[in-house]
């Protein structure tokens, strides 16, 4: 049975196919922990097909909008719970 | 008389039938905001969800605690039939004689208290309120408590928060907020770790005044007892000097990080939009959750208004900028901000207007944050309560070229949370704001240049206005305005 992930994206040019990146993502098992948030290395596919061993990825915009087809997600590992970086970062570097 | 805690304003709901218990179970993954939306937009009564999917029995949902005028009244112990511009009226009485709090040793908010590594943030019922939404938001119809280290200031602030992961949370109050400026001012640039803790469940007139932009160094408790018309019993936290109420359902304590962060939102706000989220939240790891026994969540299922955000907001944005104006010294009347233009609209009345008059008023209004971005300025033939009035003012007195001013807003005093600007200027919280100068030019000679309102009020002598008024029902009339 596959996993069912969730990710949000600003831009879907920014998720990179076939080779190793870094994004968070939310469990979607369902009960009590589901929308669990973590930050994981993954490789992913917009075609389920080319990553036969991977789990679901639903995608959603940075408004919430979601992309009708789901992609694959392959997890490597963990990267850390947190991001190193200033609170409200973008409106800092905005700003700037 | 003020309610002691929430349990007693659900009491006083209950007995005029201002809330609906819904004993089935329900689904805290979209069900409970779904139920929570549609009755907001069918301005039905509150709901008390008592049997949540996933947890146990006795934890609880509440939402819409001030999402009607009505409850509103009911919150101030006032008759719940009390019309708007009464409620204006009596917020503002109460409003400017803050009564001090009083520090309790202990109170109901610590009878479970879970601390350390046992703290599990999915141990409580927190709902999955809008599809699309980026997470679980703990912090709706909540209310964040934070110090100032100098000058000991307890700021309450009303902003979203949501959970990341069970302990930590993720948060998205503006970077021009209260918060966010003491976050940025004092804690960020020492790297210093920042005491927050976030309270649900309170008195709902604590809620209430934690969305009112009260000057800086106000603290908030004080005008919460003001409105309570009794003192907020406060009592300290578990794991730091913040005091919380104490007869508070849930509080959860913990630390802003100065130079962590996490991906936030996006989340369905108060204008009544999904807007985007941010790579670069306001995270905090928590330390301790205190609650009562069979402790009550308190929420809110924003979106379109009216709900208790435009609602609440309506009184407190309105006599925040009140204050702000007669302390200027400009002639105003009243301020009124209508629930259905969520904070980006106030209309104010003057007792002689002209484009200065209207321009201070701007001015005044928009100097550290624009979060209004339409202001309307109307003369004292106009009731800044009844839009009918206030758009036949707009329609008539305004001019095109000469009543409308606009403006851009630059960083940081535009308002982030505004549909209509572009994703990149609510990030960098630019914006405009648009003057509507809807008076008559106070150089215009009244004898022969101010046109002459034709209303019954102005336009019949006044013994046959009283005749009319005495045989109204003979004539066979029924129904008043």
């Amino acid at each position: 049975m596959k996993k069912e992930y969730l990710t949000f994206i600003p831009d879907i040019k920014d998720l990179i196919e076939n080779q190793e990146v870094k994004l968070t993502i939310k469990d979607l098992t369902p009960g009590p922990r589901k929308y669990d948030a973590r930050i994981v290395k993954a490789i992913l596919s917009s075609s389920p097909t080319r990553l036969p061993d991977g789990d679901v990825l639903w995608v959603r915009s940075w408004t919430g909008v979601l992309y009708p087809q789901p992609w694959a997600i392959k997890i490597i590992g963990g990267a850390g719970e947190i991001e190193v970086g200033l609170p409200h970062g973008e409106t800092l570097r905005a700003g700037k | 008389m003020a309610f002691r805690d929430f349990r007693e304003f659900i009491e006083a709901l209950d007995k005029t039938r201002d809330v609906v218990h819904i004993k089935q179970e329900v689904d805290w993954d979209l069900e409970v905001g779904a139920i929570g939306r549609r009755a907001y937009e069918m301005q039905a009564p509150a709901v008390l969800f008592e049997k949540i999917k996933d947890y146990p029995e006795g934890f609880r949902i509440f939402g819409g605690s001030l999402g009607t005028f009505r409850r509103v009244a009911i919150a101030m112990g006032l008759d719940p039939e009390t019309p708007v511009k009464g409620l204006y009226a009596e917020y503002e009485r109460r409003i400017n004689q803050p009564i001090k709090p009083v520090i309790v040793e202990d109170g109901p908010c610590k009878q479970n208290i879970i601390v350390g590594d046992d703290v599990d943030l999915y141990s409580l019922p927190t709902p999955y309120i809008h599809e699309g939404d980026g997470g679980r938001y703990i912090g709706t119809w909540a209310f964040e408590v934070t110090q100032d280290p100098d000058t000991r200031w307890n700021n309450w602030g009303m902003y979203r928060f949501m959970i990341h992961n069970k302990r930590l949370i993720v948060g998205w109050p503006r970077y021009s907020s209260h918060l966010g400026m003491m976050l940025h001012g004092k804690y960020v640039p020492q790297k210093r770790l920042m005491p927050i803790a976030l309270v649900l469940g309170a008195d709902p007139l604590c809620h209430m005044v934690a969305t009112a932009p009260l000057q800086i160094n106000a603290d908030e408790a004080d005008y919460a007892g003001g409105l309570r018309q009794e003192p907020v019993e406060l009592v300290k936290c578990e794991t730091s000097d913040l005091l919380v109420p104490a007869n508070s359902e849930i509080v959860i304590e913990g630390e802003i990080y100065p130079d962590r962060t996490a991906q936030e939102g996006p989340f369905a706000e108060y204008p009544g939009y999904r807007m985007e989220g941010a790579k670069n939240g306001v995270l905090w790891r928590v330390k301790a959750i205190t609650y009562r026994n069979s402790p009550i969540f308190t929420m809110i299922s924003l979106g379109v208004p009216p709900d208790d955000s435009s609602i609440a907001a309506s009184l407190t944005a309105a006599l925040a900028m009140k204050r702000r104006l007669i302390k200027h010294d400009i002639p105003i009347t009243e301020v009124y901000v209508p629930p259905y233009g969520v904070t980006h609209i106030a209309v104010v009345g003057v007792k002689s207007g002209g484009n200065n008059v209207a321009k201070q008023i701007k001015d005044v209004l928009t100097a550290r944050r624009a979060d209004v971005n339409k202001i309307m300025v109307v003369d004292d033939d106009v009731d800044p309560f009844d839009f009918d009035q206030v758009i036949h003012a707009f329609a008539t007195k305004c001019h095109p070229t000469r009543g409308i001013f606009c403006e851009e807003v630059e960083a940081p005093r535009g308002n982030a949370l505004t549909p209509c600007y572009t994703a990149q200027e609510r990030r960098a919280y630019r914006g405009a704001i648009a003057l509507f100068d809807c008076t008559w030019p106070p150089e215009r000679n009244k004898m022969n240049e101010v046109p002459v309102k034709n209303s019954f009020d102005i336009m019949f002598p006044k013994e046959l206005k009283e005749k009319v008024l005495a045989n109204w029902e003979t004539f066979g009339f029924k129904e008043n305005k």
